[in-house]
């Protein structure tokens, strides 16, 4: 069925064409090395865990400076949350979202529908988390509903609530475990340690754009 | 100015040379740290490689079903054949949303295009936010290394920089000079309408964009304006989740010796239903500018790159002369392959010339790119191109004669021995006459042994025989 095309339209697929015409041709005289197809399509996780997920992951994420501390009731949780957010301005997820029943420490925290400017001046970020990832100290993050992303990036401090069946080995291991639930947001990130920079003469500065201080509570 | 001319001009730099030993060697040890903290890091190198090269093979089929995922994703995709038809496309995008303020994450493609003047052109305001790139556009300067910008300058020198163009007091403080950056920055994140990042890794399976940086301004800008716009070459796929989580175990380890960046983003199309945070619009510039032509022939294999930077920091060459000497935006042993690809050889014929083909960078390439075979393929494309002078063509011809006869050779070696052990004073040859001038110019000469390889090889096997 004939519809109206403009302009701006037949200019791009003109290019697109190009371009896969181009790709195609090269493709018939290109040197590109042969590499034994057996290398390929090996699984994530392939080379497996050492040693405790939880263990690997605070050694790994504290070598990195995060503050990372493991409570052993949801009392103790919410006891180390209350200590870091007392007096401050928060930003966090929405309460359905935070474990541990932690809602109840930061009920008056701007969440991710408040204006910018709230969010923007908060002092803490408060957030759960959908992975932590013991290879690298890594905690992964979904942009999904009552999850915002400005929560783990606006504000200088980020803490993190960290249950259990949170930890992969990998990323890998993550992706393969969670692909439906990543599927469904928009943005997945990482946070390996705080934000940091070495342009200048290559010395470490911690806490350029992001958070310059993050903190990770291990509940039980 | 000549390749040759800048390169000694950057010898000649005293400064550069501080700041060059400083670096390379840093990011060299921490890499060697790193890629020990990873098993079977050769492993994941060969299956990685691997993906690049089926990518590669399959390129076409392979865009376009990431084209499909990308559009499924509610991703607008564009395609550029070249950096102008990108950069309008660009600006379109910008006018078309009435975009007045840009933020921009670091892009090598975007310097490659030259997006900023474009956009600037076009009366729309472009602010980058990578502490590097920043200064790089405060000094109104030019990248030297593909993942640390300004190595090149001293702290001293940033300082000043600010103070003049911030009206901030001096300091050579790193802290203080990042948290002036930090201030200005902030700012422009929460007014820009638009958020321009490149790709470090477009995922064909499911059309996800991976972007990786330290400092967190690549998540600002892909979630606080209402705008976002990608521009990648066509060479930046990957086939699976699985392949992109051994790329990023390669990637850090070999840029920076991390053994992740502190913010790794995968993105999958603008801000959903319920969610908070996160661009109306996403759109995706596909870009070739010449990497058809590289994937063409000899040299296809150098679109596996995947920027990581460590050929530059193995690279003696590079470590004498730093980034600016090349000329172009990509520069070290990857640049010496990739520019002639996208200017054309006739506009980079030096480039290939630029290395020792000592293998380092082959070494320590993540990809295992073979870095030496495509830089003589470039050479011997350039001598075909230019006329070489003819003391040089008699010279191969008559040495190819005589090297091809066993007996002419050997008085051959055994007549100039005698003739450049007669030269030598001290053991070095630093003086010679003619054609060899060119070499005794820069350096001196070693003079040979008493007695040839051949002749002490015969020696030692009569000696090995009668013992």
């Amino acid at each position: 069925m004939a519809r109206p095309v403009d302009c701006e339209e037949i200019v791009v697929s003109d290019a697109r064409t190009a371009i896969l015409d181009r790709i195609d041709r090269a493709l018939k005289t290109a040197r590109i090395p042969v590499v034994s197809a057996g290398a390929r399509g090996v699984q994530p996780g392939e080379f497996g865990p050492s040693g405790t997920l939880i263990d690997r992951f605070v050694a790994e994420a504290r070598a990195l400076g995060v503050e990372a501390f493991v409570e052993g009731s949801p009392d103790a949780v919410r006891a180390r949350l209350a200590l870091l957010t007392d007096g401050r301005r928060v930003l966090a997820w929405n309460p359905d979202r935070l474990p541990y029943g932690a809602d109840a420490v930061v009920s008056g925290a701007a969440r991710g529908s408040s204006p910018r400017d709230e969010q923007a001046a908060a002092d803490v970020g408060v957030t759960g988390c959908h992975g932590a990832i013991a290879e690298t100290g890594s905690l992964a993050l979904l942009s999904l509903p009552g999850c915002p992303r400005a929560a783990s990036l606006l504000p200088p401090l980020h803490v993190a609530l960290v249950r259990p069946d949170n930890f992969f080995f990998g990323m890998g291991d993550f992706f393969e475990a969670r692909t439906d639930q990543i599927a469904a947001a928009s943005n997945c990130t990482f946070v390996t340690g705080p934000s940091r920079t070495a342009d200048i003469e290559l010395s470490l500065t911690i806490g350029v754009h992001g958070p310059a201080r993050v903190i990770v509570i291990v509940g039980p | 100015m000549t390749f040759a001319a800048r390169a000694r001009d950057a010898i000649g730099n005293h400064q550069l040379h501080v700041a060059l030993d400083r670096t390379t060697a840093t990011f060299g040890t921490r890499r060697f740290a790193a890629i020990a903290s990873l098993d079977h890091f050769e492993t994941v190198r060969d299956r990685a490689r691997a993906a690049k090269m089926h990518v590669l093979r399959t390129l076409g089929d392979s865009l376009q079903r990431f084209e499909q995922q990308l559009i499924a994703n509610g991703v607008q995709v564009h395609w550029a054949e070249n950096g102008d038809a990108a950069n309008r496309i660009i600006v379109e995008i910008a006018t078309g949303a009435g975009v007045r303020r840009v933020a921009k994450s670091k892009s090598m493609v975007s310097e490659e295009t030259h997006l900023n003047h474009a956009l600037e052109a076009a009366g729309i305001a472009v602010i980058e936010t990578d502490l590097g790139e920043y200064i790089v556009q405060l000094a109104k300067d030019r990248p030297s290394h593909i993942i640390a910008p300004i190595v090149h300058m001293t702290r001293e020198q940033v300082g000043r920089l600010m103070h003049e163009r911030l009206q901030v007091p001096y300091s050579d403080d790193t802290e203080t000079l990042a948290r002036y950056a930090r201030e200005r920055l902030r700012a422009a994140f929460l007014r820009a309408d638009m958020g321009i990042t490149g790709a470090n890794f477009g995922v064909v399976e499911n059309g996800a964009i991976c972007l990786v940086t330290n400092e967190g301004n690549g998540r600002m800008v892909t979630t606080l304006p209402r705008v976002h716009v990608v521009m990648m070459g066509i060479e930046k796929l990957v086939p699976t989740m699985a392949d992109l989580d051994r790329f990023l175990k390669l990637l850090a380890r070999s840029a920076t010796g991390q053994k992740l960046t502190a913010y790794t983003t995968l993105l999958r199309g603008p801000r959903r239903t319920g969610e908070d945070g996160g661009p109306d619009d996403m759109h995706v510039v596909i870009l070739d500018n010449g990497r058809s032509s590289i994937l063409a022939g000899e040299t296809a294999e150098i679109l596996g790159c995947i920027r990581c930077g460590a050929c530059l920091n193995a690279c003696p060459v590079y470590k004498n002369i730093g980034g600016h000497a090349y000329g172009a935006v990509y520069m070290g042993p990857v640049g010496a392959i990739v520019t002639p690809g996208i200017r054309g050889i006739e506009q980079a014929a030096e480039l290939p010339g630029a290395s020792s083909l000592c293998g380092a960078c082959r070494e320590v390439c993540p990809i295992r790119l073979d870095i030496p075979r495509m830089l003589l393929a470039l050479r011997s494309a350039a001598v075909r191109l230019t006329p070489q002078p003819i003391a040089l063509r008699l010279g191969l011809k008559a040495f190819a004669r005589i090297a091809s006869r066993p007996s002419v050779y050997r008085a051959a070696m055994s007549a100039m021995r005698r003739v450049l052990r007669a030269r030598a004073r001290d053991g070095w040859i630093t003086r010679a006459p003619g054609l060899a001038a060119g070499w005794t110019r820069f350096r001196d000469f070693k003079a040979p042994a008493a007695q040839t390889f051949e002749q002490q090889w015969r020696a030692r096997s009569t000696a090995r025989r009668s013992s």
